[in-house]
């Protein structure tokens, strides 16, 4: 999108771009010659079309972010759903902030506890499937309300789990 | 009379072509460490296309290849708890984001490990919930852009896209991402399946896109107590699916609900079923795969090849 200054037959130069706000984006333009300033505001949709794209109105002033897209766009919650919507998508509050950097959210998997035979039994197990058998087995007990892991346990989430 | 939109220097200051040649690159630039990107497709949905991209990507992890898997089923993600690494989170940098490791040290990215709790759907933010959906399309488009672009894949040999069932898919995946190595396309024996199915083909070939091949599910069903394949639907329709469209026919899979429970432990059926009739279906079909992607030597034995039966397995 351009902007021509009719009395000077010049075109406008972007001079500022901030939003989305309410659901609009803002850039104002001016005319290099008479200094003649207009303003230009988008609707909803043009806005979305915008965020869809994965573009920034007014240009970058620094590279895009990992995911930016997909964290500052996905609503974290059907409440948040429910609310007004049309914040701003790549706020710096990322709805992920506090999820990525950790690599195991679920302290209660590493409460349980193997008996010596079982963790024998899980050694055994090729070390490229291991970790997401014990995981498996881990989960099965906790389901079952058990703390400790032991053949019989083993033996059962085998069978349950299709091992 | 005042100038038009060509007359007028650069496009109004926000430079969205260097913007949009710059995602460009960034793809290109992750994409150039990973040989092949095969997309697993199916025209209609519940015929078993992420079991199959998990196990056979762990088919061919297990034969010695770096290989990833991109959840591409935004809405209705499954990688991650068919390979157990759902509960891990991947750590964003500023380079990327790290996918998570699992079974076979396979590298894994769904949009299940982005969403904080289990009954979270995939809702954009829009001004309106009318029109989070109208946008949904867009923004599936850019969200699996980013998946592919900044996710830090490393060097693979093959990176696995499991894409959500629909013949669409295949036109979006190709404009997303121009060097896909080809689709391999998963139906089941029924002519409600291949009907869909065809239109996918035809797709593909129409914009030009290698077809890797076909791939039969729930062709029969294998007994463990008699030890025999039982019919479910009419036998041999997808070796003649893959005769009328010219290409490889990568072989038939038997119902075996171990498979189903393997997919909710989240263990691989082919990591820990290697020797029963479906595991070396996966193992056969894997080399013909790799074979076909330049990963691998063909297989001297009969098994995997485009005369293999599953009837005539046992």
């Amino acid at each position: 999108m351009k902007f021509l200054c009719l009395s000077c037959d010049e075109g406008m130069k972007l001079e500022t771009a901030s939003g989305p706000h309410d659901g609009s984006l803002e850039a104002t333009f001016v005319c290099p010659r008479c200094r003649y300033r207009v303003a230009m505001l988008t609707n909803p949709w043009e806005t979305q079309l915008v965020q869809t794209l994965g573009v920034k109105v007014g240009g970058r002033t620094a590279p895009a972010s990992p995911y930016e897209q997909v964290l500052g766009s996905l609503l974290q919650s059907e409440s948040e759903g429910q609310g007004s919507g049309g914040d701003e998508p790549t706020s710096p509050a990322c709805p992920f902030a506090d999820m990525l950097g950790q690599t195991e959210p679920t302290a209660s998997l590493s409460s349980v506890l193997w008996t010596d035979a079982a963790r024998v039994r899980i050694e055994r197990i090729p070390s490229f499937i291991r970790p997401m058998v014990q995981r498996a087995i881990e989960r099965y007990a906790l389901e079952l309300g058990h703390q400790l892991i032991t053949d019989g346990i083993m033996d059962e989430a085998r069978s349950k789990l299709g091992m | 009379m005042p100038k038009t939109y060509k007359d007028l220097a650069g496009d109004g200051g926000s430079n969205i072509v260097g913007q949009v040649t710059e995602q460009l690159a960034r793809l290109r630039a992750r994409m150039q460490d990973i040989r092949n990107k095969v997309a697993v497709v199916s025209g209609k949905g519940g015929v078993g296309k992420s079991a199959i991209t998990v196990n056979l990507a762990t088919a061919v992890a297990m034969q010695g290849a770096a290989v990833g898997i991109l959840d591409a089923d935004l809405n209705g993600p499954s990688i991650a708890k068919m390979t157990g690494v759902r509960g891990q989170w991947p750590v964003i940098t500023a380079e990327g984001v790290q996918p998570v490791r699992g079974p076979a040290e396979m590298r894994i990215m769904s949009m299940d490990l982005l969403l904080p709790h289990d009954e979270t759907p995939v809702t954009w933010r829009a001004t309106t919930p009318t029109d989070a959906y109208v946008w949904r399309s867009s923004m599936e488009g850019t969200a699996l852009r980013e998946f592919l672009s900044d996710t830090i894949w490393g060097a693979l040999d093959c990176l696995f896209l499991d894409l959500p069932p629909g013949t669409d898919r295949i036109a979006a995946l190709a404009d997303i991402l121009p060097g896909l190595t080809g689709i391999i396309l998963v139906t089941i024996p029924s002519e409600v399946s291949h009907l869909v199915v065809r239109k996918s083909l035809a797709l593909a070939r129409n914009l030009k896109i290698p077809m890797l091949g076909l791939i039969e599910n729930m062709t029969g069903y294998d007994c463990q107590y008699c030890q025999t394949v039982g019919e479910l639907f009419r036998p041999g329709q997808g070796p003649r699916l893959a005769r009328d469209f010219g290409i490889r026919f990568l072989g038939e899979l038997p119902f075996d609900p171990r498979l189903a429970r393997s997919g909710d432990s989240g263990i691989p059926f082919v990591a820990i079923h290697q020797e029963t009739m479906t595991g070396r279906m996966f193992q056969a079909m894997a080399r013909e795969l790799s074979v076909a992607i330049g990963l691998g030597q063909r297989n001297t034995q009969k098994e995997g090849s485009d005369e293999i039966s599953l009837f005539k397995l046992r």
